[in-house]
């Protein structure tokens, strides 16, 4: 009985430490004490790892044909993905880039003019706000991206904004590390 | 238990160093994990075991458990409470890493780095084997200190 009292006040003790230091923490390193997963008990398989959507699939052959892929909003799925050279042509025509990695990260470098979305920080969802209340068109293309690879940073965030009702997120698959082997432009510092 | 019947393994300079090694291992595990509670709920959610709603105060929590937990058996008090703790706590680290070495999901461990580790599938799942046998040990350890605290309150 005493053991059971001691754990107890031990596990209390440390709850009431997680509420400080979470109060105390700054923006990028708060949590929200519930979090927003839909998917989090969802096991990835390993063929998930590199998907093949229809779109970036056919997404080869008009590039070949050198005919101008077209991006119509997709109310219906929470993202599209795209692969880097469509990225690039969507960054010329001056499409918003967002970047759902974390800050510290974002800070050594990221997609030139690309705004900062981090998803596992507590600013994202007053970041999709702002995108909202500047008047950003919801059925405007908006390119997502992460690290690439097993990265989903950027399809949670894409999820995110469709729960906003933005129709039409670019996952931009092969992410920063794609970005940066095409030296594509990019850009260092903190998020303004 | 005289001096003399005791096994060498739950001698007081055998308990003293098990006992500080443990709480330290439990420290050191806690404030990276404290320092980053965004990077550890990352890692948790990669496990893929807990619900949604529970993954961020799981990550805000636990890290505090450990290091209480830890500097308790650093110190010295409620040996046997904490011994029991850590144990529960490496019981469930054991079930969650078995379970996605089971059905193949690759985890890095956040156990005390926080950086995914972009390695092959393979790699990760090895290293998982290693963490899980690194558990076990500490888990002994853990068994020992509630051993040995056992035979100190038997003398009383």
């Amino acid at each position: 009985m005493l053991r059971f009292w001691q754990a107890a006040t031990l596990a209390g003790f440390a709850a009431l430490l997680a509420v400080l230091s979470n109060a105390l923490a700054g923006p990028q390193r708060r949590l929200p004490w519930v979090g927003d997963y839909p998917n989090a008990r969802v096991v990835p398989s390993a063929a998930a790892a590199i998907p093949a959507t229809p779109a970036a699939a056919g997404s080869r052959a008009p590039a070949a044909t050198s005919e101008k892929r077209s991006y119509p909003p997709h109310p219906d799925r929470p993202w599209v993905e795209i692969g880097g050279d469509e990225a690039a042509e969507l960054h010329r025509e001056g499409v918003p880039f967002l970047d759902a990695r974390r800050t510290s990260v974002y800070i050594e470098g990221h997609i030139a003019g690309a705004r900062s979305l981090p998803i596992w920080e507590s600013t994202v969802e007053d970041g999709i706000k702002r995108l909202f209340d500047e008047g950003t068109d919801v059925n405007a293309p908006l390119v997502v991206y992460c690290s690439g690879g097993d990265c989903e940073d950027s399809h949670m965030l894409a999820q995110k904004l469709h729960g906003y009702g933005f129709n039409n997120a670019l996952v931009y698959t092969g992410g920063f590390p794609d970005w940066e082997k095409r030296g594509l432009p990019v850009e260092k510092g903190a998020p303004k | 238990m005289s001096a003399r019947t005791r096994p060498w393994w739950l001698s007081p300079w055998v308990s003293i160093r098990v006992q500080l090694a443990l709480g330290a291992v439990f420290v050191a595990a806690s404030v990276p994990k404290i320092l980053d509670p965004p990077s550890f709920a990352h890692m948790i959610y990669n496990y893929r075991l807990l619900p949604g709603g529970a993954i961020n105060a799981f990550a805000l929590w636990l890290p505090w458990v450990e290091l209480l937990a830890g500097l308790a058996l650093v110190i010295g008090v409620w040996k046997r409470t904490v011994a029991g703790i850590t144990a529960v706590l490496l019981l469930l680290f054991l079930a969650a890493l078995s379970w996605n070495l089971a059905r193949g999901n690759p985890v890095n461990c956040g156990c005390f780095d926080l950086k995914a580790k972009d390695k092959p599938r393979a790699e990760l799942l090895a290293e998982m084997r290693w963490t899980i046998l690194r558990d076990v040990g500490l888990l002994l350890l853990a068994a020992q200190v509630l051993a040995a605290s056992r035979i100190r309150e038997g003398e009383r």
